[in-house]
């Protein structure tokens, strides 16, 4: 049985196998980004285990092809499980060694990324101060206990969790969240200008007279879904506060009392704070003279840090970004009236992973292939000699 | 084969276990909303560059205050301000002052004097120019190093911009960072209350006194809708204003108690009366009512400048006192809601507040 198992994961035949099928999934992937958008279909084809059919919820699904995390792992294990069979303790094989290690860490540094790595945004208008970071496409809804004249506490539900019907009862709530609707892209209109017959999901709130159309899933690289859910709200001493409408569009929180307490709720894009605050203090965006054609564009922060002392001017511009803290910032974008800055915000935990790996294969190769062409310059004397 | 599916499963539920965004997540974040004190105006004027967050030692400067000058308009503190005021000037000319306070080693004047004059669009300076520009004010606290610099940035406003007076307050446990940027005659103009403004706040800091700060800053939301003006009650907290709210205001009481005050303007009815009764009552708890026994419940103020509907409900802990008013194609809507007693407690202040109430047009 061992030896079995050995033997498979150590056989070049798995290889070949993964290889042809992670060249058929990019195939399909490439392809799908077309109807999906590039993020439903990085997740699909490459974040998953398997790719599904049908893709969407239709009381069942089956795996149809294995997906990108499942390949890469199991390469990771017959790249492994390879070498570790035929390793042998030799210097005329260190080339050989090194180049695998390289090859094992670039492999496993991808798979850490895809599962560990968090990237999100800031959006900094000039003179603005944040310390957090928004999730491009992730929402939460938060539900905020603002009664402490000091702090807030926040209970942050991700969107994941929040599906139809589904009860959410959770030790920091003095009530359970009942998700009465959820959708995950929607249109909302006021009940006056909906079409007949039109009926608000909420009785409580603004949402009380707002009507939720739901949408099909925003597929291009600069739309994003606007999610929106009808949560109850059930004290756990009985009884009901009623239904709330909870959205992205909707700009401000809403707030309730209950256990003598006050609560704000609100759907939100998932927040990431940090220790430390970043203020935007010059956003330039010069452009080629006589064109709209971008040259440069930069943003002058504030770096403050009080738990370090750190307060210092940075500048972010192309390919110069800021590391701080285990995360990076990169210039990403700005708004169309230069009213703001984007950052993008990358949490990676495994980023030196692709350096490391290239610079210990560069130097597998370079053993590999001098010890040859030493041995064949040798040769070569001796023969000559 | 068994072999297979199980190791194969193992590898399967290892990788689908690493999926932490399914997670709920609970924290406490502090009060002072950062996101929320930079509002609009803030875009339009220069900020300060030294604004840090959590004092020590000395950061009991954030919360208490001296009389300022009546021209200096407060504004929302944030994590980072302990103090925060606007001042106008002619032709539009503002200045920007706040305080803010770092840890100790944030206190190297050299370094905080270049990058202010960076801002400025200024080059660097030496340790011994530096010492040509300082000035030095003795206070019970300590040398103070007051720096004056000029400089206009590169496509920066005249009427914003082109001026730095700050003050650092070196400290064992913290560095106060005093600092006005704004238009340079304006600056100039103030840059006596400014410094009268610092030695006094070093003086409370020795002497531990507290006295309050002064009036609360109107922040509408909405820039198209009438201004209005108040007078907040004493022990009210205004809090930023959300994009659904023209103004909102908090008051804790005991046990961390508290009730949230909120005013929201609508073009328009803003709704019947009966379903805005029927919502407020829903949020205490209470049963709808039909519109008779609604009629009967709203009860009729005149606050001098406008006529007011009024409806109390209270249900369980919770309470509700709900006033509007309806002028001018606008709705105004006026809510005080919490814990019964706390409101009990409030009520006079919310019937003075909206007596306060003033309409521009």
């Amino acid at each position: 049985m061992w030896h079995r198992l050995v033997d498979l994961f150590t056989s070049l035949k798995l290889t070949i196998i993964c290889l042809a099928a992670a060249m058929v999934l990019i195939f399909a992937g490439t392809l799908a980004q077309v109807h999906l958008g590039i993020h439903e279909a990085q997740q699909r084809y490459f974040q998953s285990l398997f790719v599904w059919w049908p893709p969407e919820s239709r009381g069942f699904k089956i795996p149809v092809f294995p997906g990108g995390h499942l390949i890469g792992a199991v390469l990771l294990v017959n790249l492994i499980a390879a070498h570790l069979k035929r390793f042998r303790l030799a210097w005329r094989k260190l080339g050989i060694h090194l180049t695998h290690a390289g090859l094992i860490i670039m492999l496993a540094g991808g798979l850490f990324t895809d599962l560990f790595a968090v990237e999100s945004h800031m959006q900094l208008a000039g003179g603005e101060t944040k310390n957090y970071s928004e999730d491009g496409r992730g929402m939460e809804l938060a539900v905020i206990d603002v009664t402490g004249s000091d702090l807030d506490q926040v209970t942050a539900i991700p969107d994941t969790v929040l599906r139809h019907d589904r009860t959410i009862d959770y030790w920091s709530l003095p009530f359970r969240i009942v998700v009465r609707n959820f959708y995950q892209n929607s249109r909302l209109k006021m009940l006056s200008e909906a079409e007949d017959g039109a009926r608000p999901i909420a009785n409580q709130g603004p949402g009380a007279m707002i009507a939720v159309q739901p949408a099909p899933r925003a597929t291009g690289v600069d739309e994003r879904d606007v999610t929106s859910a009808a949560i109850e709200i059930l004290p756990k001493d009985g009884g009901s506060l009623g239904t709330w409408l909870v959205s992205d569009a909707l700009g401000a929180p809403q707030t309730f009392s209950c256990g003598g307490r006050t609560w704000m709720i609100a759907l939100r894009p998932a927040r990431y704070y940090k220790p430390y605050s970043v203020t935007l203090q010059k956003f330039t965006h010069e452009k080629y003279a006589g064109t709209d054609i971008p040259k440069d564009f930069s943003s002058r922060v504030t770096l403050i840090d009080p738990e370090r002392a750190v307060n210092r001017d940075v500048l972010i511009y192309m390919n110069h970004p800021l590391r701080y803290r285990g995360e990076t910032y990169y210039q990403a974008g700005f708004q169309k009236d230069d009213s703001a800055t984007i950052l993008q915000v990358v949490h990676n935990p495994s980023f030196i992973a692709p350096y490391v790996a290239c610079v210990i294969v560069a130097a597998g190769l370079l053993v590999q292939f001098g010890y040859h062409l030493v041995g064949f310059s040798r040769k070569r004397k001796a023969a000559l000699a | 084969m068994k072999g297979y599916v199980v190791y194969f499963g193992l590898l399967v539920v290892l990788i689908a276990g690493c999926d932490k965004k399914s997670e709920i997540k609970v924290y406490r974040i502090s009060k002072a909303p950062l996101e929320e004190s930079a509002p609009a105006q803030q875009n339009a004027m220069p900020t300060n560059a030294a604004s840090p967050a959590r004092p020590a030692g000395m950061a009991a400067a954030a919360s208490t205050s001296v009389s300022t000058p009546p021209n200096w308009e407060p504004q929302p503190l944030s994590q980072m301000r302990q103090a925060s005021f606007l001042v106008k000037g002619e032709n539009g000319a503002v200045a920007d002052i706040s305080l803010v306070s770092l840890g100790p080693a944030a206190g190297n004047v050299l370094e905080n004097v270049n990058r202010w004059l960076e801002q400025l669009g200024q080059p660097p300076i030496t340790a011994e120019k530096l010492a040509e520009i300082t000035q030095r004010l003795t206070t019970s606290i300590g040398e103070v190093t007051i720096v004056d610099l000029a400089g206009l940035p590169k496509d920066a406003d005249p009427a914003k911009d082109g001026r730095i007076v700050a003050a650092i307050v070196p400290g064992s446990a913290s560095t106060l960072f005093f600092k006005m940027r704004g238009n340079a005659d304006l600056a100039e103009a103030q840059k006596p209350d400014f410094i009268k403004w610092v030695a006094a706040i070093c003086a409370a800091q020795t002497e531990n006194k507290s006295p309050s700060m002064a009036a609360m800053p109107v922040a509408p939301q909405d820039s198209s809708a009438p201004q209005i003006k108040w007078k907040t009650p004493e022990g009210w907290t205004e809090v930023p204003p959300s994009s659904m709210r023209y103004a909102s205001f908090s008051v804790s009481g005991e046990d961390d108690a508290k009730i949230d005050i909120s005013i929201v303007t609508f073009p328009g009815e803003g709704g019947g009366n009966a379903d805005n009764v029927n919502r407020w009552r829903r949020q205490v708890g209470l049963a709808p009512l039909d519109d008779k026994e609604i009629t009967t419940k709203i009860v009729p103020m005149n606050a001098g400048s406008a006529n007011f509907s009024t409806v109390d409900m209270a249900g369980g802990d919770s309470r509700v006192i709900a006033a509007w008013t309806r002028r001018t194609g606008r709705s105004w809507f006026f809510k005080m809601s919490g814990p019964g007693p706390l409101i009990e407690r409030e009520k006079p202040k919310f019937f003075d507040f909206l007596r306060s109430i003033e309409f521009s047009s």
